[in-house]
């Protein structure tokens, strides 16, 4: 087998990093774990190793200086206290205008200290030559495909077996005049009344055919019937493929960072922008099969990601609303979530599973989840709402809520009702204290 | 004759027309719907689409609808008690004007003055004392848990799930920070470095009560008060005798 020169090249440096690691392992193990733990402690929060962040990358930070002219030791004097080592040296003055933000004193760095750090830098082997030389990312993007529509071909094939049964029964037909003694009477019979003469000779047939037919479209206008309004399953595509399961599942990020109006508002909100963007400044995908996704966001911010700055020149991002309750009928979170004591997942399934952006799920998944209160009706249905309305205990008279300690105060002073409250169940549930009411959502 | 023809005929087209009908799934329709105009409400909901309400097309909105910060120096409505009322009033320090390129903060009114070191001796206008400490730090923990911990870490070490699954990188550790209870609330307000400006999504007391948590977590006995009602660390004082 022949090695390519791009090959060989690339093994060359393989062998080439893993020597330098070696030797630092071997010579100076001490000084790069001394050095690993002052790079995180110190600098991480603004530097990154190869990558460009709050401040400039470090790997190869010295050698730059000074081959861009930089005085002796003045790099030392810059993480101490920049501002004197930009009046000291020119080179200096030059580094301070990469960023408006300044850096940050570090007066207790010794130059031992500054160079372990540095040589622990210098020793990170580039995160995107690694990923150059392995394609193979286990997180895809799940870019929507584009469902083929069935139904054009059921029509064209229906049409097609039509025009065969005709043409056959036609040929037939013509057959039959031609071999026929008496031809007089085959030629006075037309079409209807040859076929009505036919379904006469096979009455029990044909009977049982309409009326299997009848049947099905009766069962097919109730089913349809009953489809009106039913949402399950309702997935628009949205303008950034968002994986919930990276985001609240392997990242645990709370539900209420980027939906944050759920406790306080009717709605739990979207996320704008500049929510996705306090993680998204810093992770860009580059070289990840979703770098375009957060391309969209950083169009949408106005985020210039080489010159690592906002343009102020931001876009909308058009999401589609997925659970869309009718005008009629009033839904609010914070009631819910903060009131109720209800979890995301009740209603909206387990988010930290589902690769997609968002879907309202069937109830047959709702019921899977654990700690769910197991419902029968559709999901976004009116018997749906009724029915978890005559399940869900409320937490009354445990100090939490005013109002409900208001309601478990009168309940108290009257231990007919309270008991005949608890006597079905065992526990106050919402339609008891009025949830029922058509009132309560419909006004 | 023909008629009986044509209407056994329009009877299979209408059979199989449902029954095909029934197999294709869209998932970007919601469905059949009845009554269109109760469903469609003509008054500003949020999230919805105001390009076409009716039938009528306004291309001026149409597709430009977008999850929206809230517009500056509106405050929360948070009844009529005035001392929650004066700690919702917009924040009174400004961002630098480098914050424009570096947290997108376009639009503001902007300092000359180096704030952020300004905002080193603000205090938390949020007290307290023996009694409220628990709740407010219990409050703090829950909004901590939701806004913070996926970087900064159950324990404030800088090593949340988001650092652990190696997404995101350079979360500092609580613990030896060197900023105080303005400084941190000037920088979750206005963001700082590489984190974002969190004023939009946080309210002014929302992010004094995690400023509260996260001295809690630097140092156990902040905010703890023994027997006789006075604070086990010396420098929660400052807070209680503050304004």
């Amino acid at each position: 087998m022949e090695i390519s020169n791009i090959q060989s090249l690339k093994r060359i440096k393989s062998l080439a990093f893993a020597a330098l690691i070696f030797s630092f392992a071997a010579f100076s193990n001490f000084a790069s774990a001394q050095g690993e733990g002052l790079f995180k402690a110190k600098c991480a929060t603004c530097h990154m190793t190869h990558k460009n962040s709050t401040g400039p990358k470090l790997s190869g930070v010295r050698a730059k200086w000074e081959s861009g002219g930089a005085k002796e030791g003045s790099i030392y004097q810059w993480v101490n206290n920049w501002q004197t080592a930009a009046a000291n040296d020119p080179y200096a003055a030059e580094v301070a205008k990469w960023s408006p933000t300044a850096m940050s004193a570090f007066p207790d760095l010794k130059k031992e200290d500054i160079d372990a750090i540095l040589d622990w830098v210098d020793a990170q082997p580039d995160p995107s030559m690694a990923t150059a030389s392995n394609p193979s990312n286990p997180l895809s993007p799940n870019t929507p495909v584009e469902e083929e529509s069935n139904s054009w071909i059921w029509i064209i094939m229906g049409v097609i077996f039509v025009v065969v049964i005709m043409a056959v029964g036609g040929v037939r037909r013509q057959l039959k005049i031609a071999t026929s003694d008496d031809d007089i009477e085959a030629e006075k019979m037309t079409y209807g009344e040859e076929l009505r003469a036919l379904a006469w000779k096979y009455r029990l047939q044909v009977g049982l055919v309409s009326l299997v037919v009848i049947i099905s479209i009766i069962v097919a206008l109730f089913q349809s019937l009953y489809s009106i309004n039913i949402m399950e399953g309702y997935q628009p595509s949205q303008p950034i493929a968002f994986p919930h399961s990276q985001h609240a599942g392997i990242n645990g990020i709370d539900c209420k960072y980027c939906h944050n109006t759920v406790t306080k508002s009717k709605s739990a909100s979207i996320p704008s922008v500049n929510v996705c963007m306090n993680c998204h400044k810093q992770i860009d995908g580059a070289g990840k099969p979703f770098e375009g996704q957060i391309k969209k966001i950083y169009a949408a911010a106005g985020w210039d990601k080489e010159g690592m700055a906002y343009t102020g020149k931001t876009k909308p991002i058009v999401w589609n609303k997925v659970h869309v309750l009718p005008e009629h009928v009033y839904f609010n979170h914070s009631q819910h979530v903060v009131v109720g004591g209800l979890d995301c997942k009740q209603c909206h399934g387990d988010m930290t599973q589902q690769s997609e952006t968002v879907k309202v799920q069937p109830v047959e998944e709702l019921n899977k989840i654990e700690g769910n209160i197991k419902l029968t009706r559709k999901t976004l249905t009116m018997g749906w709402c009724i029915e978890c309305h005559g399940k869900k205990d409320v937490a009354i008279g445990n100090g939490k809520n005013a109002y409900y300690d208001e309601v478990h105060r009168r309940l108290k002073k009257d231990p007919k009702l309270y008991a005949q409250y608890l006597n079905n169940d065992g526990k106050v549930t919402v339609n008891e204290l009025g949830g029922w009411e058509c009132a309560k959502c419909h006004y | 004759m023909k008629k009986i023809v044509y209407t056994a005929f329009s009877g299979a087209a209408l059979t199989m027309s449902l029954f095909l009908n029934s197999c294709v799934s869209n998932s970007d329709s919601p469905g059949l719907e009845y009554a269109p105009d109760m469903y469609r409400t003509p008054s500003i909901e949020t999230y919805v689409d105001y390009g076409e309400v009716r039938g009528r097309i306004n291309e001026n909105i149409k597709g430009r609808l977008t999850a929206m910060t809230p517009p500056r120096n509106t405050i929360p409505f948070y009844g009529t008690d005035s001392s929650e009322v004066q700690l919702m009033m917009p924040y009174f320090r400004k961002p630098n004007i480098a914050f424009r390129e570096t947290h997108g903060l376009y639009g503001w009114d902007y300092s000359t003055a180096d704030e952020y070191t300004l905002a080193v001796a603000d205090k938390n206008p949020l007290l307290l004392n023996a009694n409220n400490a628990d709740v407010v730090i219990a409050k703090g923990k829950e909004l901590f848990t939701a806004m913070c911990q996926h970087c900064h870490g159950e324990k404030g070490d800088g090593n949340g799930p988001m650092v652990a699954s190696g997404a995101y990188a350079g979360v500092p550790n609580y613990v030896g920070l060197a900023a105080t209870e303005g400084q941190m609330f000037y920088s979750i307000y206005y963001g700082k470095g590489n984190m974002g400006a969190h004023g939009s999504i946080l309210n002014k007391k929302e992010i004094w009560t995690i400023v509260h948590y996260i001295r809690r977590l630097q140092d156990a006995n902040y905010g703890k008060f023994d027997a006789s009602g006075a604070a086990v660390v010396a420098n929660v004082s400052d807070t209680t005798n503050a304004n």
